[in-house]
């Protein structure tokens, strides 16, 4: 930890993060939700219908987005439907790879072998192609959203904690363990897990920005919430229409983008500042 | 080996039947009503008939195991069925669109990966360095940048202010050109097939279509190979076979090539083929982004318009060609490292 705290870009990584669970915490206070609809705070309120953007001005400080939807409010409250899915879909999909990816290499053979031919049939869709067909036949939504990604998540971190599984299984302290008549789950738990367990954790912290990217991209592509939810990969949706701006002014709506984009880009970049520190940390055969 | 890769190649079918299971339960969520549409192909069909009519006739509500026997059996014969956002069979949708995606994908994979491996090399040879810190932050800022929104800004200022690298797959008047009877499609790659009826005008016109994407992909990527082989190299590097290899005397950089970076490409190997795997479906966003007329763009664009004839054709196309590819991974693995004989 207090190597963590030493290493300047982590440092910064941590500093991005706390910042963003304020603001997830705060939203309230920060971007009030007006009294016309306080039952759905995740709404973005509307200051209009006219389609074209309007700049940032002293009442919206990051401008209106198409259909005159308040960015400033969008980006805050988006921060927690951020912290919402990146949470339940990482976590979901560990624990289910962990418990996969262990007991198919331990127990190795004709279960091994099964095992991973599921694991390839998931593994062989392209993970948005399958997210896709998943929210496709549930309908959009951002709760279908998760569920297709959990479904198509925890095969990585499975198949990672099998290849690390099976090249520590013969190395000596294992077989060491075994001749001493240590049962299975004790030699998986106390002697193969801490040997092996890093990357799948490493990848599945360095995953929780890539989760909230992918679902923003699943929202981008028009699959998430309603339009005017709270969502980042929407309100980055709308702006693809405006990267043309006016003629002699090509960037006249960069807000429209650069709000949206800056936060989910902030968002992700701490977490993954974090998690290439932790790595160096945590692998003891790097400290040498 | 070859007893391994027979093995897998005996599973293959198995798999395949996987993959067309999970398609057709995705199907059953569907009620007939919705599989109904994808026989449907013009208003005038629903003139003189009711749906249930239709759901009759394209016997829709028989068992599910005749249906998927069915169903397999169409698949077999090429019929995907009818896609109402393309507006023509899934089939020939793909067909028209898998050279583009193949295309971009084999244009960006080689700066991808070499990039990536150099990076990384140098990364980790320079451990804890400034050397190291920069690329680290630079790769880190590009894992961080989502396509969505990188692209966009790429958009913006190379395409918005700069004119240079227009969305899209080809401008109007290459379009004109490849479309023309002289020009003869070889592949349905443009790059290839401009060379191929040398027209070079279309050739550079398909490239500066190309260079923004590519861009946009790599940037993404380069960190995801830079990672791996960075922290594959330090773990190398403090083996004991190379502090032997360096206590004999060897000079550095052939223990960096020949014991180091040997050792070091091997999770890189398996990553770089999983990346191929993502790559092609993550080409689903950059292929919105950027307009791209390719395979990932119609399953976005049918996925939007809730076409799932099409959405699941397409997937059912990628799973084949993906189930094989990563067949090919697999055996490459067990090539690199021969601790992976699974027995």
């Amino acid at each position: 930890m207090k190597k963590l705290i030493r290493n300047p870009l982590s440092l910064f990584g941590f500093a991005l993060l706390i910042f963003f669970i304020i603001i997830a915490l705060l939203a309230p206070v920060i971007a009030p939700t007006p009294e016309r609809h306080k039952h759905e705070p995740y709404r973005i309120p509307r200051y209009g219908w006219q389609t074209t953007p309007t700049p940032p001005s002293k009442e919206h400080p990051f401008g209106l987005t198409q259909g005159q939807y308040d960015i400033f409010y969008g980006v805050v409250w988006g921060t927690r439907t951020a912290f919402f899915v990146g949470l339940v879909v990482v976590g979901s999909s560990c624990v289910i790879g962990v418990v996969v990816g262990a007991a198919s290499a331990y127990i190795g053979g004709r279960t091994d072998e099964i095992i991973m031919r599921i694991v390839d049939v998931f593994l062989s869709f392209p993970f948005l192609i399958a997210a896709v067909v998943i929210t496709c036949v549930l309908g959009k939504g951002l709760d279908k959203i998760m569920i297709a990604m959990v479904c198509f998540w925890w095969m990585n971190y499975a198949r990672l904690l099998r290849g690390n599984i099976l090249q520590v299984k013969e190395e000596e302290f294992v077989l060491a363990a075994r001749a001493a008549g240590v049962s299975h789950i004790k030699i998986i738990i106390r002697h193969i897990l801490p040997n092996t367990i890093f990357p799948v954790l490493i990848s599945a912290s360095m995953d929780l920005g890539s989760v909230v990217v992918t679902a923003a991209g699943l929202s981008f592509l028009g699959l998430g919430a309603p339009e005017g939810y709270a969502d980042w990969g929407q309100m980055i949706s709308f702006s693809r229409n405006w990267l043309l701006g006016a003629p002699g002014e090509p960037l006249k709506y960069w807000y429209t983008v650069i709000y949206p984009g800056a936060a989910i880009v902030l968002f992700v970049l701490a977490w993954n500042l974090i998690g290439d520190a932790l790595r160096d940390i945590l692998d003891p055969k790097i400290q040498a | 080996m070859l007893s391994y890769i027979g093995r897998r190649l005996l599973f293959l079918p198995l798999v395949l039947f996987g993959v067309t299971l999970f398609i057709f339960i995705a199907m059953s969520f569907l009620s007939p009503y919705q599989l109904v549409s994808s026989y449907i192909k013009s208003p005038d069909e629903l003139k003189n008939q009711s749906l249930d009519d239709l759901v009759k006739k394209y016997r829709l509500d028989d068992p599910a195991h005749i249906k998927y026997f069915r169903w397999l059996g169409n698949i077999l014969h090429g019929n995907l069925g009818y896609s109402r956002s393309a507006n023509m069979h899934v089939m020939d949708a793909i067909k028209a669109r898998f050279p583009a995606t193949l295309e971009l994908t084999i244009f960006a994979i080689i700066p991808v990966v070499l990039g990536g491996i150099w990076l990384g090399s140098i990364s980790a040879i320079h451990h804890n360095s400034p050397v190291d810190h920069a690329t680290r932050v630079f790769a880190i800022i590009g894992w961080s940048l989502p396509s969505f929104v990188f692209g966009i800004v790429l958009l913006m200022y190379f395409y918005g202010v700069l004119g240079w690298f227009p969305p899209g797959r080809l401008s109007t008047w290459a379009d004109m050109i490849v479309l023309s009877e002289g020009f003869i499609r070889y592949t349905g790659m443009n790059t290839v097939d401009a060379i191929m009826n040398r027209e070079w005008a279309v050739f550079w016109d398909a490239i500066r279509h190309l260079i923004a994407p590519t861009i946009s992909l790599s940037y993404l990527w380069w960190a995801f190979i830079l990672r791996i082989t960075r922290s594959s190299m330090l773990d190398v590097l403090n083996k004991d076979y190379v502090r032997t290899a360096r206590a004999k005397g060897l000079p550095e950089n052939i223990v960096i090539k020949r014991h180091v970076r040997r050792n070091a490409m091997i999770p890189v190997a398996t990553v770089a083929g999983f990346m191929v795997l993502g790559m092609l479906g993550g080409l689903t966003i950059t292929e919105t982004v950027f307009d791209y007329k390719g395979l990932g763009l119609l399953t976005a664009t049918a996925a939007q318009q809730l076409d799932y004839t099409c959405v699941l054709g397409t997937t059912m196309f990628y799973g084949v060609i993906l189930v094989v590819s990563n067949l090919v991974v697999d055996i490459l693995y067990a090539l690199i490292d021969p601790r992976v004989r699974l027995d």
